[in-house]
């Protein structure tokens, strides 16, 4: 049987109070197995990103339980949470969030030196090599376009070597063709490296590099797709669940 | 992560701060007694016994009698190591340069003051032409003065006007008679100076001359001869040390607010940043120590930079304070180790203490801050700060009470000061609260076409309250102490002239004239109530208690009772008082409200100790002094004791070296002086707030113009054009302006009504509430024109150098 990296139970996450109350996950259960991809879609306000946030500790929902590689995130204090997040979960954002003032490189091992280690010179090398930005090691964000920014923070997710890579609509700021570098990236480190990656995204085209799809409605699971997937059969199979094709 | 552009405004605030606290620092650690230069070869010099009391905190020692001083020089020269024992006899004795006394060297006192010739060898003074004085009626005068030996001089001395022949020059201060004429007008001594055999050891010549002394005064060597100093120069650096403690304190406050307001700032600012760190790994605890050390390295930097500011400052400050009075001349600026120190430590701890509630709010930063594009700004008050601020304003309002209840002027201030403090930091905190509040009262003013502005405004004072109330913050402070300070001083003086104009019942003044009293030939010129002071001393009740000195008044019963409104007898006849030895003496220096049976016994200015009979029980409130003497007994006991003034029922043509003003004058100009010490001293203190209040102005509005780049490049891709832009910057500024200047006006008023509450509790009738105007326009002037200037240059600067289309 494969092991569940990441195993969220009964999660129920609510925003704001009185009449403007939002319940964004409604007792959402899943898992998510090693080395495999997932991607986790659904219309605006259906919860992916609660969802997201919730199963990498960035968020604690109100109700339900979130395990990562082992360790119940429940009762985590926020110190622990955050070196938990540290070492054993990665996370990539939509809008890179490189530091500005900080080199690729120094952007890289940040969260080593957080951690209060000594980043080896060789790892970061070996980190911005695997997403080919072995010449840009001493630019700053400005210097660098868009696919290399979101490549870099790729590399700082992965620098710790985490249990699990979330990414958070990673292809979302990008054109199409610095969209699929990425997602090759991102594809590449599960097939080569056994690397979990959970992915948010609302591009068909993008869901189709998963192994998995989740399809969010409402703050609940809609459905889920598996098997051989390409982008037209995603976008098929989700208009038929949501009847709904705003995206 | 220390990024410079961002810790810039940091930097300046604590360096501002950590000057001025150094240089005030190092004035106040220079403000040293110095030895006076007519006493420094005399290596040891034996003075009378300390007197003191709170109500006179520089009285002259108690001296030694005629008998004692001769019996004391006898055996102090008898002593191995002495050459010579020295008496230093010091009175009033003023030169006349063409009828009048000329004015030499501005305030001091020294210039009006006589010595025996032999004390010159005290100072090691060598003439610098002509003979010593030999015969009564010879003098030696200040080169500066102008006169030749040979020529005639009229020398004024609490007798009158004598004519003298300059006999010799000497390039000092003061003039020198022959010895005879010295103990005739200063038959009490206060001063031996030993001059010492070149072998001879001080300290061991000091421990014999103490035992020849056993008790009856003091022995001081080296820098401990300081305590000689002219009472003047005593009093002159006294005042300027309460000038430069309020200073430093305020100082210290300030820096300590603004440093504060500007790190909570900085740290507001960098929110997202701070987010961002938290979603890439870093704790709470990582967050606060990044922030800890970014301010101690800020702190330290600016610490050195200040201190070398303030150093540089020091003797300019120095210069000043001796030109306007609040340093005697002889104050010299020195370079202390303590001051440096301290205003080296000061950087480093306010820095921190100034991002120590800031780097708390920053820790509970939550990462997903980061993701978030624009950062609303959560609710303006946490429930701590809604606390602290309300205790602060608690305390101010418990302080305020205490100021109207307090029961004399000292007192009031000592309370009005706390209560500021507490008003004006509380307001500070809860300064968000107000902002959203007066933006809306206000906004309808530049409510025109479209409003766009004004929507604009309402959103931004909703969103940015915190970022408002913290630039609001410094003019609140500017505004109220300045308005405090000022309005105090204006409100309190009329008071007390009043007061003095209705306890006298006379139309005129006869007042001297350049001089520091009125002689007898001036004071016999005219007829009306003269009073004469003097100091005579009583020994406490045990052998350690210090001997007090008492002001005794000279007057004569008929005309001061006459002259008097407030004269209040509670026991005896008040004209009972004639001849040696009766004294009227106040109820609480009587002890008792009946005539006491025994005599009270008091040491005069001549040294010579005398029971006096108290034939009268007046008072407390009656005149301002201790005791009554008759005017002929001060005049036997103290040969230059000087008149202070005459009042008169009708005006005359004055005599020599006096003038005659009415009461309303003489009222307002009693405090004349003391009222331009502390009205510069209001100034200082104001200029000290107001400039640094002005820069913080500047500092956090150009801080907020570089954070603000981002919103102003959207507004202009939303279609408002660069003139709207910086309108927009400009009346929001001005907002910020209104709704500090509004706060800091509540908190000056209400401070400002609790010490006229106290001032009317004091005298006992209804005060007018002065505000002062001008003061109140300029500083909020002032602070307009900063914010103006700071926050519309930049704004226009920025959407002029980059394209419109670049939106980072």
């Amino acid at each position: 049987m494969t092991t569940q990296t990441v195993t969220l139970v009964g999660l129920r996450a609510v925003y704001g109070s009185g009449n403007r109350r939002v319940t964004a996950l409604d007792g959402v259960t899943t898992s998510f197995a090693e080395g495999t991809f997932t991607a986790v879609m659904g219309p605006s306000g259906s919860g992916k990103s609660t969802l997201l946030h919730c199963a990498a500790g960035l968020d604690r929902p109100v109700e339900g339980s979130v395990t990562v590689d082992g360790i119940s995130l429940d009762r985590l204090s926020e110190d622990d949470l955050t070196r938990l997040r540290r070492d054993r979960i990665g996370f990539v954002f939509q809008s890179f969030n490189l530091i500005s003032s900080l080199t690729a490189a120094q952007n890289v091992e940040l969260p080593l030196r957080l951690a209060g280690r000594r980043p080896p010179t060789r790892d970061v090398a070996a980190a911005l090599a695997a997403v080919g930005l072995t010449d840009r090691a001493g630019h700053r964000p400005a210097e660098l376009s868009g696919g290399e920014q979101q490549r870099v923070a790729v590399a700082r997710a992965l620098i710790t070597r985490p249990a699990v890579l979330f990414a958070d609509e990673p292809t979302g700021a990008l054109d199409s063709a610095t969209s699929h570098q990425v997602l090759r990236l991102l594809r590449g480190l599960v097939d080569d490296h056994g690397q979990t990656v959970v992915m948010v995204t609302h591009d068909p085209a993008a869901a189709a590099y998963a192994d998995r799809i989740l399809l969010l409605a409402d703050g609940r699971l809609a459905d889920e797709l598996t098997g051989d997937l390409t982008a037209s059969s995603v976008a098929a199979r989700i208009a038929a669940t949501t009847a709904e094709p705003a995206w | 992560m220390v990024s410079v552009r961002r810790s810039t405004g940091a930097f300046v605030a604590v360096a501002i701060g950590v000057a001025l606290v150094a240089a005030t620092m190092l004035l106040l650690a220079s403000g040293r007694p110095q030895t006076p230069e007519r006493l420094a070869r005399a290596a040891v010099v034996v003075a009378g016994p300390e007197a003191g009391s709170p109500a006179d905190p520089f009285p002259p020692d108690r001296p030694w009698s005629a008998s004692r001083t001769a019996e004391l020089v006898a055996r102090l020269a008898a002593l191995p190591g002495v050459a010579a024992a020295v008496p230093d006899r010091t009175f009033y004795a003023q030169p006349l340069v063409d009828g009048r006394p000329p004015q030499l060297h501005g305030q001091r006192q020294d210039a009006h003051e006589g010595h025996g010739w032999s004390s010159a060898r005290l100072g090691g003074l060598t003439l610098a032409a002509g003979a010593p004085p030999r015969r009564p009626g010879e003098v030696v005068v200040d080169t500066a003065l102008g006169l030749r030996p040979g020529a005639p001089v009229t020398l004024l001395t609490a007798a009158g006007g004598q004519p003298y022949t300059v006999t010799g020059l000497l390039d000092a201060p003061g003039v020198h008679v022959a010895d005879e004429v010295a103990t005739a007008l200063a038959p009490g001594v206060r001063a031996i100076g030993l001059m010492l055999s070149p072998d001879a050891d001080p300290e061991r010549v000091a421990a014999a001359a103490r035992e020849v002394l056993g008790g009856d005064g003091r022995v001081v060597t080296g820098d401990g001869r300081g305590v000689l100093e002219p009472r003047g120069d005593a009093r002159t650096r006294w005042i300027g040390m309460q000038v430069l403690t309020a200073t430093a304190a305020l100082a210290g406050f300030v820096t300590v607010f603004v440093v504060a307001a500007t790190f909570a700032y900085t740290v507001a600012q960098r929110r997202r940043e701070l987010a961002l760190l938290r979603a890439v790994g870093a704790t709470p605890r990582q967050l606060r120590r990044l922030l800890y050390r970014h301010a101690l390295l800020v702190g330290a930097g600016a610490a050195l930079a200040g201190l070398l500011a303030g150093a540089a400052l020091a003797p300019l400050l120095g210069r000043l304070l001796v030109d306007v009075g609040f340093e005697p001349s002889t104050f010299r600026v020195r370079y202390t180790l303590w001051p440096i120190a301290v205003a080296l430590a000061t950087g480093p701890v306010v820095a921190l203490l100034a991002v120590w509630t800031a780097a708390r709010r920053a820790a509970r930063v939550r990462p997903l801050e980061a993701l978030r594009e624009a950062a609303v700004e959560q609710r303006p008050l946490g429930p701590l700060r809604a606390t602290v601020g309300g205790l602060l304003v608690a305390a101010g309002v418990a302080f305020g009470f205490a100021t109207a209840l307090a029961g004399d002027p000292q007192q009031g201030a000592d309370r009005a000061l706390p209560m500021v403090m507490a008003l004006v930091t509380g307001a500070a905190v809860l300064a968000p609260v107000f902002v959203g509040p007066v933006t809306a009262l206000l906004t309808p003013t530049v409510r025109r076409r479209g409003g766009a502005i004004s929507l604009l405004l309402r959103a931004g004072a909703r969103t940015a309250a915190r970022r408002s109330g913290a630039t609001a913050a410094p003019v609140l402070l500017t505004v109220a102490f300045a308005v405090l300070v000022s309005g105090m001083i204006r409100t309190s003086t009329p008071v007390y002239a009043t007061n003095r104009i209705n306890a006298v019942n006379a139309e005129w003044v006869l007042l001297p004239d350049r001089a520091p009293g009125l002689s007898d030939q001036a004071v016999e010129a005219v007829s009306g109530a003269a009073v004469l002071p003097t100091t005579v001393f009583v020994d406490g009740d045990t052998a350690a208690e210090p001997v007090r000195p008492l002001t005794a008044l000279g007057i004569d019963p008929a005309t001061f009772s006459a002259a008097n409104r407030m004269l209040t007898v509670v026991a005896g006849s008040l004209s009972d008082l004639h001849g040696e030895g009766t004294t009227v003496v106040k109820a609480s220096l009587a002890g008792t409200t009946t005539l006491p049976d025994r005599p009270y016994p008091v040491v005069f200015a001549d040294g010579e100790r005398v029971p006096l009979r108290v034939v009268a029980v007046v008072s407390d409130d009656s005149f301002p002094g201790d005791l009554l003497l008759p005017r002929a007994a001060v005049r036997g006991h103290d040969p230059s004791a000087l008149t202070d003034a005459v009042y008169l029922s009708s005006p005359i043509a004055p005599p020599a070296g006096a003038r005659v003003v009415d009461v309303a004058t003489w009222a307002a100009e009693v405090d004349r002086a003391e009222d331009r010490l502390v009205w510069l001293a209001t100034l200082l203190l104001i200029g000290v707030t107001a400039g640094y209040g002005g820069i913080a102005v500047v500092n956090t509005l150009l801080m907020a113009a570089a954070g603000r780049a981002r919103d102003l490049r959207l507004l202009r891709l939303a279609g408002a054009t660069r003139r709207q832009v910086v309108r927009l910057v400009a009346v929001e500024s001005a907002l910020v302006v209104a709704v500090g200047a509004a706060l800091g006006g509540v908190v000056a008023l209400v401070g400002l009504l609790s010490i006229r509450a106290g001032l009317a509790e004091q005298v006992g009738a209804p005060v007018d509430l002065v505000v002062p105007w001008s003061v109140v326009g300029g500083v909020v002037g002032l602070c307009l024109l900063l914010a103006l200037a700071s926050s519309g240059l930049p704004a226009w600067r920025l959407l002029r150098r980059r394209s419109t289309v670049h939106v980072e």
